[in-house]
């Protein structure tokens, strides 16, 4: 008898295998409609929780930086001016969809010269060891199948003293605000993405995503268990986000 | 392809040095006999996307074709 290796995707139990596939759906499906969609969701709070881990990474002029699952490349931008002419930023996704829209405006935007394009997978990167000064992850931990070998594949690429910043979604620390998040993102989400994207199943996903994801404490036992160091994290908007960081010994 | 990011790529399973074929605009890991497609200037380094090479390719490869790091 065969024993099937199962996984989260959302509330839904599936084998660990078709994860991958059915993530990539969900965000092939809201690309386009992703920064619209963040700015109406968290009320354009999510600029602020990007421009706290910007200045939380230490980044400075030269630097080598991986924005991973970069998505739409809100962070790359901001990296991109500060790392100048001297750096390098890499945007990494593993959707195609979302690397495109973030190229094709970044493009637009007139941010070239320091930034690549590379279509990777967290858990196997495809980079060589000690490459980067910062790695960030911003909203897209939650969406990794194997979340261990992913912390381990970047502490890997890390430069020693690098940082690794996490950005994601966490567990609120007032029950208050908790039980007003579960309405919020459990009615008005989906029906949000029914609206602008008209697409309420991925955004039930993302909802239901959010909930399975470890919670604060969880999350820096893990980076420590993957071989780094000081980890901290910081709380925003009471909890519901949490920044992580981590440094390579 | 960039030049700097070129020479920081390795095979995402082996973690071994690639190999650039401009022509082809592939990048090529002869030790698992994988081929990574460069679509518009963007690698992509996934196991599910790339081309498996043949036995003879392999072969051949790993004798003619020049390190990604030393190549244009």
């Amino acid at each position: 008898m065969s024993v099937e290796k199962t996984t989260h995707f959302g509330y839904k139990t599936v084998a660990t295998e078709e994860k991958q596939a059915m993530v990539a759906d969900v965000f092939h499906s809201v690309a386009a409609k992703y920064d619209l969609m963040n700015d109406l969701m968290s009320f354009g709070v999510h600029r602020l929780w990007k421009r706290v881990t910007i200045d939380m990474s230490g980044v400075r002029p030269g630097n080598r930086v991986l924005d991973l699952a970069g998505g739409t490349g809100d962070l790359t931008r901001q990296f991109s001016k500060i790392v100048g002419p001297t750096g390098k930023v890499i945007l990494a996704d593993i959707n195609s969809s979302m690397l495109n829209v973030g190229r094709d405006r970044l493009t637009d935007q007139g941010y070239v010269g320091n930034i690549e394009y590379v279509q990777a997978n967290a858990e196997a990167l495809p980079f060589e060891d000690n490459s980067f000064d910062v790695i960030t992850i911003a909203f897209g931990l939650r969406n990794v199948t194997d979340k261990d070998a992913a912390l381990r594949s970047m502490t890997r690429c890390l430069k020693p003293g690098g940082r690794l910043l996490v950005l994601e979604f966490s567990k609120p620390t007032n029950p208050l605000m908790s039980k007003a998040y579960d309405l919020y993102s459990f009615t008005a989400l989906p029906f949000m993405g029914k609206l602008v994207a008209n697409d309420s199943e991925s955004y039930k996903y993302l909802a239901e995503s959010i909930r399975m994801h470890p919670d604060q404490e969880t999350l820096k036992g893990m980076m420590e268990e993957a071989g780094l160091t000081r980890c901290t994290y910081h709380n925003m908007t009471s909890g519901v986000v949490a920044l992580h960081r981590g440094i390579k010994p | 392809m960039d030049k700097q990011l070129l020479a920081m790529l390795v095979c995402p399973l082996c973690k071994g040095k690639l190999k650039y074929d401009k022509d082809a605009q592939e990048l090529l890991c002869t030790f698992d006999g994988l081929a990574f497609p460069i679509q518009d200037g963007v690698p992509v380094m996934l196991e599910g996307e790339a081309r498996r090479m043949s036995v003879e390719e392999k072969m051949e490869r790993s004798e003619t074709a020049a390190p990604a790091a030393d190549a244009e």
